[in-house]
């Protein structure tokens, strides 16, 4: 409960050169999506992480960024310490760039 | 695997597995109760909250309240799940507190009187309602911290802050070359004039060769600049424009120095922009966590209340 009402100002989104860096040193281990409360069909993390960082974005891999709602239950079972709600931002600004391009 | 083409709209619906078997549960669960209630309150001669009709519709409000917490919770702190169960497990929260909510109406059988059971449930529904502004908050504001982030970055995804301090440093290094070039042109002509009579200038009572030491008149003071007076082409003694001239709009003696301080600006008010809306998220669940505890305690006392009714019925009985 303290934890929930602790003021926390970082601020959460992360440069691209970050989130490359933070998914090189991703060991693939899972459990970021095991934790996932929003995904809701199986998306395995090396898809994901091939995703986040270029290329096109699939629709499974669309339909699970725009149902994240950044609860960041992802990030404190990760055992190398990666912040996936921030890899998640990324996606969700590329996925934003898509509409704005006129996708 | 199809590329997406939706991007990332306002209003967006991607109905999943779980999402529909849950929908189509909740909707049944729900006819059944109403036409339960409408058969109850024709065929019953005591449609009302302490008759057996309304016990049952108690019990099952209760229970699924009980249900929608503790299940959700369990699932959440079990280490043996599979990617997705949560996901689902969430859903059924989300049906649960619903039926939860249908089952305590139906229980009141319209008796709003201003007792422990209307309190419990004015709590429940301002619980069910917190948990879908919620969901709808969960939809729209990452979006909305999405939009904020985007404007902190560069198109290429850098830190468009640091992005900005470099160009304005590029900006200041220009400007600062350009006087070190005025500087350097300056400087002969300095030494020239230094250099006119050094002998004169630099002790005025040398007579061919043979000097005074220089301490003989403390009165006297070179004219040439020491090091311990201010530069000229210091910022502070820059040339100060006339108010009409176009040189004295802001910005003009530093060309693109305002635009870029605009989009600190711009940036800077969008990362507060992100901060807010992780806040209203975080503070928005802290609410839910609130109200379920408020719930509970209404609920409890609504139960001692009842039982306090119900107790001596069963012993006289």
């Amino acid at each position: 409960m303290y934890r929930m009402l602790k003021p926390n100002p970082v601020i959460l989104h992360k440069t691209e050169p970050q989130v490359q860096q933070e998914i090189h040193a991703c060991i693939g281990c899972n459990e970021c999506l095991l934790a996932c409360p929003a995904l809701a069909e199986p998306i395995t993390i090396d898809v994901l992480n091939r995703e986040t960082i270029a290329g096109t974005i699939s629709e499974p891999v669309a339909r699970f960024t725009r149902a994240c709602y950044q609860c960041g239950a992802c990030v404190s079972p990760c055992p190398a310490g990666l912040h996936r709600d921030a890899m998640m931002m990324w996606l969700k600004v590329r996925l934003l760039a898509q509409n704005k391009n006129g996708w | 695997m199809q590329i997406d083409r939706k991007g990332y709209p306002w209003f967006f619906l991607d109905p999943g597995k779980p999402w529909k078997n849950t929908l189509i549960v909740t909707m049944l669960l729900v006819v059944l109760a109403l036409g339960s209630f409408i058969l109850y309150q024709r065929m019953s001669p005591d449609p009302t909250p302490d008759s057996i009709g309304g016990y049952t519709y108690a019990i099952l409000a209760t229970l699924c309240m009980i249900l929608a917490s503790i299940l959700y919770t369990r699932r959440r702190r079990s280490r043996k799940r599979q990617v997705g169960e949560l996901n689902t497990s969430l859903h059924w929260h989300v049906t649960l507190g619903i039926l939860a909510l249908v089952f305590a109406f139906l229980h009141s059988f319209g008796n709003f009187n201003p007792r422990t059971g209307t309190y419990a449930l004015y709590g429940m529904i301002s619980l069910v309602l917190s948990g879908v502004i919620g969901r709808i908050l969960d939809r729209m504001v990452p979006r909305m911290i999405a939009n904020a982030a985007s404007k902190a970055l560069t198109e290429y995804g850098d830190d468009r802050i640091e992005y900005i301090s470099d160009s304005v440093q590029q900006l200041v290094t220009h400007n600062s070359q350009g006087l070190q070039t005025i500087a350097k042109t300056k400087t002969p002509v300095k030494q020239q004039k230094r250099q006119v009579n050094p002998v004169t200038l630099g002790n005025p009572v040398s007579t061919g060769g043979s000097s005074l030491p220089e301490s003989w008149d403390i009165a006297y003071i070179s004219l040439s600049e020491t090091p311990q007076e201010a530069n000229r082409d210091a910022q502070q003694y820059r040339f100060v424009p006339d108010r009409k001239s176009p040189l004295n709009t802001p910005g003009a003696l530093l060309p693109g120095v305002n635009d870029h301080i605009t989009e600190l600006k711009i940036v800077q008010q969008a990362m507060q922009r992100e901060q807010f809306y992780r806040a209203i998220v975080r503070y928005w669940r802290f609410v839910h966590v609130a109200l379920v505890i408020i719930t509970i305690g209404l609920v409890l006392w609504h139960l001692e209340f009842a039982f306090s009714l119900l107790i001596p019925v069963f012993l006289h009985h």
